[in-house]
């Protein structure tokens, strides 16, 4: 079985060059998709299916008035207790031996559970054309660069990443790395935290934030929603939106069932306050 | 650089200032990172916070053009308060010298100045020499007119309350800034300074980096790892552009190209005129000699004065820099133009007039990789009339760098090789091979000829193989040169004769090739041989020296500075330096021996340069840009005096009245220079895919704008468009009482090309630097308001 490794990301010490994002539009052969001026340097304002990472900036004045310029590369966190994985209906997203999740475009419908549950909102869909002209959906996001891990090599962002500010190993070893690094950096920012949301299980992307979570626009809780959540408020409706009434039917009991059969992984703590259970 | 990338992780403390490393020299950051990680400080200095400043420990700000106040009041405060570095003054610096008493400076002039040709009489700068032709020195540093005591003088106007009016520094970000700094001032520390175009590209531009050598040599910094003055270039190869004389003033080596003067009309004449009495350029005849014999080959013979008279000569008094370029341009006086990867349409100062200027060309040849804003000058989409344009335009498509072989000399001079990636595209090619075609049909068509200009292009020894396809093996054998009778290699530049026995295509790098099949530029021996100077890894000029001045690095007895940081030492035992690096001296010069702490050897003095003559003066001194929202603070004289100015109507100068807002120009890491190689690239060009201005919240506010309004921005020479991005980053400044607002964008737009946008350089003024004739892009004035 291949190790569990850790994408470490330690946002103090990126100097924003964004050559992790051309990086990796490169490794997948992605396509460019300009969007309209962002108002800042930030190129694209969330992830999209065809942009996996996204560099955020952000002007933050913090509480002794100082001015803080902060980056922070953003791709999917590859949490332990994926929502994605949760709800799909097709099984197409599934964890590796590495810890990352990856979608299996053979299986994935384009239904969109995954989209709308993704607490950290880094998953989109793309729409493509088939031969005959018909368009179809798939669900896209950062794969770790899954295939370049099966032939021993590390995601092409950490590869590329000059100063350092990413590094990618055991997952141990990389804790360990964030931790230390933020006894170094409590000093100059008090705010520090190491962001593994416990409420997701922790996750395969972990970060050295020199501020709170909110200040990232990261959610400070980040939970697992419930299966009935799920279903009531979000599947369905969007599911009959995109699949139209009469497969929803059909998919409505294939999904619950699969669902509620997960209890394994579906630890519901979530509505209790999302504490890890690690 | 003095120094090179890798060594920045030995440093104490980097003060970053007329640069932004982190956005536009990323790989900067590796090395500064961990210096950080040792403890290491950085400082930021900027008028606006970059992403250099979020890395830093400390940033403040200061106004585009107020760079020598600033360093300046650093250099009165470590004189006044004694920060220096004592023993490194008064014996590796012209501090001791005494200076001729016909210097002298009042109000903002020094001695010697002619208003008429806004220029000054150099000689009156000179050093006094005792009957023996020895200069005086007063080891004391206490005769009034010791370089030392002058220098204090100059810098005592330079007070610390004086300074943050004129450059709107908070007065104890400033203090703090000095106090950082100054701590490598103590022996055996070691700080740098990086900088780029934020400080070249001002009317005083030569004189910012002037004022850098003062602080540096002042604090003991120059020749020490971790230390120097450390220029980060613009481009890949820039550093080897300068190398190889593409500067018109410079041949290969930082040479002198002739002028047509009676003095230099002969060989001998010229020589004399461009070789010092004393330091290393004494050597200079065989450098020029063995050039020559690689330029003519076995045309060039003792009798014909190595082919002196082939070479050709400038006018005297004439300038052929950029700007002037375009001025003769201008004035029907060029009839053809060759474009070599330039686009001044974009990149050019004043660039409307520029492009205007291009119209008035008979032909032009336009080698790129892409058709630009400049070789479509004449198109219905740049604004112009193709029917009224006569210009014949031919358009060459060059390859990249990635589809040929060759090298390119890094901002640490190091000449590294790179091999062909991919096969060029299309019936692209490369620089060389262009050139070398270009010469075969010259020599062709000249072959019969009589026409006096015939000579030259006959002599012209062109052997790089055969066919059309050149052998950048023997090109690369040229440039370190060879044995003119039996072709072997020379070892290094110290074996080049000026009888002709040797040829050297460009003497600085003579020792790359040095035998058969060493081309040392194509060494990648990643293994530290000590102090992270990888002196295995490719080959870096001169002599393959990692740090120049390196002698410094250790006491005037030989001994480093630090134990943790040493350089080169003196052995006695073996009677020679020795060390982490190749000396930069004489190897088996001892400390006690005559010239044994002449660690600046290339100067004639042998001292490093506290007082240095300049156009403008032999110390920095503060005026204004060419368009300022404020009077002199230090002098009634406004702008430097010896700048230089040009055509009329290129000279359009905007006043505080109507263009109240300062403005300066940058690049982003994304986008390369003027543009070309990166607004077609999809993946780049959605990374930073519009023209914006920063302003800052107050101007904002002032102006009703909102972030990602369009915006128009104006100055005497035009106007563009462009978004808002209104950023915390950029604050206004208070200076001597007003509220003064600052504006920045990048200059990497224009209308060809995926990512589109307006150009800077529409705005920029024509002026620049009294030495190199940089134009001033980085501070001129401009106004905004809602599109």
């Amino acid at each position: 079985m291949a190790k569990e490794y850790i994408k470490y990301v330690d946002v103090t010490k990126c100097d924003g060059c964004r050559a992790c994002m051309v990086a990796c539009k490169n490794w997948n052969d992605l396509p460019a998709e300009p969007e309209e001026f962002q108002g800042s340097l930030q190129s694209h304002a969330k992830v999209t299916a065809n942009t996996w990472n996204v560099l955020n900036f952000i002007e933050h004045e913090n509480s002794k008035g100082d001015l803080e310029y902060l980056f922070r590369h953003s791709s999917c966190f590859h949490c332990t207790d994926a929502a994605c994985e949760k709800v799909c209906p097709e099984d197409a997203i599934s964890y590796t031996d590495f810890g990352s999740v990856v979608i299996n475009n053979d299986k994935c419908v384009g239904c969109g559970y995954c989209v709308q549950n993704c607490p950290f909102d880094v998953i989109s869909l793309a729409t493509y054309k088939d031969k005959n002209g018909k368009e179809y959906r798939k669900a896209q996001k950062c794969t770790m660069c899954t295939d370049r891990l099966e032939e021993g090599m590390q995601p092409a962002c950490v590869v590329t990443c000059h100063p350092g500010a990413m590094q990618f190993g055991n997952k141990e070893d990389m804790l360990t790395l964030a931790e230390k690094r933020l006894s170094e950096i409590k000093e100059k920012f008090p705010n520090a935290n190491i962001y593994n949301p416990a409420g997701v299980g922790g996750t395969h992307t972990i970060y050295v934030l020199a501020e709170k979570p909110s200040v990232y626009g990261l959610p400070e809780k980040p939970k697992v929603p419930t299966s009935a959540v799920i279903w009531k408020d979000y599947a369905q409706p969007i599911g009959k939106l995109m699949l139209g009434a009469t497969t929803m039917a059909v998919m409505a009991g294939f999904v619950s069932n699969k669902l509620f059969n997960k209890g394994g992984h579906d630890h519901g703590q979530d509505e209790e306050g999302g504490d890890s259970d690690e | 650089m003095t120094n090179h990338w890798i060594d920045l992780q030995h440093t104490d403390c980097a003060l970053i200032m007329g640069g932004n490393p982190a956005e536009n020299h990323p790989i900067s950051f590796r090395w500064l990172t961990k210096a950080k990680e040792k403890g290491g400080k950085i400082i930021s200095v900027d008028p606006r916070f970059t992403r250099t400043s979020s890395q830093a420990d400390l940033y403040a700000p200061l106004r585009s053009g107020s760079d020598i106040a600033f360093v300046g009041g650093m250099i009165n405060y470590i004189l006044e308060n004694k920060l220096y570095h004592e023993e490194y003054v008064k014996n590796y610096t012209n501090a001791a010298l005494i200076v001729n008493d016909t210097y002298s400076f009042d109000d903002g002039i020094f001695g010697g100045y002619d208003e008429k040709t806004r220029s000054y009489d150099k000689t009156l700068w000179g050093f006094k020499k005792d009957e023996n032709d020895k200069y005086v020195r007063d080891n004391t540093l206490q005769d009034p007119n010791c370089v030392f005591q002058l220098m204090k003088k100059h810098f005592s106007r330079y007070d610390i309350d004086t300074v943050v009016e004129v450059t709107g520094t908070p007065k104890d970000a400033y203090v703090k800034v000095i106090e950082m700094f100054a701590e490598t001032g103590k022996p055996g520390k070691a700080g740098t300074i990086m900088y780029a175009m934020g400080t070249t590209q001002h009317t005083v531009g030569s004189q910012n980096v002037r004022a850098f050598g003062i602080l540096q040599l002042l604090l003991g910094n120059i020749g020490l790892q971790g230390g120097g003055i450390n220029a980060m270039r613009g481009e890949s190869n820039v550093q080897g552009s300068t190398d190889f004389g593409l500067l018109y003033n410079n041949v290969t080596g930082y040479m002198e190209t002739p002028t047509s003067t009676p003095e230099e009309a002969t060989y001998k004449g010229f020589l004399e005129k461009v070789t010092p009495k004393a330091g290393y350029w004494t050597n200079k005849p065989k450098f020029y000699t063995s050039m020559l014999k690689a330029y003519y080959g076995n045309s060039a013979t003792a009798t014909n004065e190595f082919g002196y008279q082939y070479m050709p000569k400038l006018t005297p008094k004439k300038d052929y820099s950029h700007m002037r370029v375009f001025d003769s341009m201008y004035k029907g006086e060029i009839e053809g133009l060759f474009m070599f990867g330039t686009n001044p349409v974009v990149g050019g100062p004043n660039a409307g007039k520029e492009k205007e200027a291009l119209s008035k060309l008979k032909w032009m040849v336009a080698i790129d990789l892409w058709e630009t804003e400049s070789s479509a000058f004449w198109q219905k989409e740049a604004g112009a009339n193709p029917a009224e344009i006569d210009t014949e335009v031919f358009f060459l498509p060059a390859c990249s760098s990635f589809e040929k072989e060759g090298s390119v000399s890094n901002s640490g001079r190091w000449m590294q090789y790179r091999w062909q990636a991919i096969a060029p595209k299309g019936k692209s090619k490369g620089d060389l091979e262009i050139i070398h075609m270009l010469a075969l049909r010259q020599k062709e068509l000249y072959k019969n000829s009589s026409h006096p200009a015939a000579a030259a292009v006959k002599a012209l020894d062109w052997n790089y193989g055969h066919g059309e396809h050149p052998d950048i093996d023997l090109v690369c054998r040229e440039i370190n040169g060879y044995d003119t009778k039996t072709k072997t290699q020379i070892a290094g530049f110290k074996d080049l004769l000026d009888d002709g026995s040797t040829c050297s295509g460009n003497w600085i790098y003579c020792g790359f090739y040095p035998e058969e099949g060493k081309n040392h530029s194509k060494r990648r021996d990643n293994k530290d041989t000590g102090m992270g100077n990888y002196l295995n890894w490719s080959f870096a000029w001169p002599a393959n020296r990692r740090i120049l001045g390196n002698r410094a690095s250790a006491t005037p007895d030989g001994k480093p500075w630090s134990k943790d940081r040493v350089g080169i030492q003196w052995d006695a035992a073996q009677n020679l330096w020795v060390g982490n690096d190749v000396p930069d001296f004489t190897k088996d010069r001892a400390p006690k021996d005559e010239g044994g702490l002449s660690a600046f050897f290339m100067l004639p003095t042998g001292l490093g340069g506290l007082f240095g003559v300049m156009n403008e003066g032999p110390f920095p001194e503060h005026y204004e840009p060419y368009e300022s929202p404020v009077t002199n603070a230090f002098s009634s004289v406004q702008l430097n005096p010896a700048t230089k100015f040009g055509v009329e109507e290129f000279m359009t100068q905007g006043s505080a009245k109507d263009y109240p807002i300062i403005a300066t120009t940058y690049r982003v890491s994304e986008h390369w220079q003027a543009g070309a190689m990166t607004r077609n690239l999809p993946w780049l060009s959605e990374l930073v895919a519009y023209m914006f201005v920063e302003i800052s919240e107050e101007l904002a506010k002032e102006k009703g704008i909102k972030n990602k309004d369009k915006v128009v921005i104006t100055s005497a020479r035009g106007n563009i468009e462009a978004y808002a991005m209104i950023t915390k980053r950029f604050k206004p400044f208070k200076i001597q009482g007003k509220v003064v607002h600052q504006v920045g964008m990048p200059w990497h737009f224009g209308y060809k090309g995926i990512a589109t946008g307006g150009s800077a350089n529409h705005l920029t003024p024509h002026i620049g630097d009294a030495n190199t004739n940089i134009p001033e892009y980085k501070a001129f004035l401009c106004d905004v308001r809602r599109a």
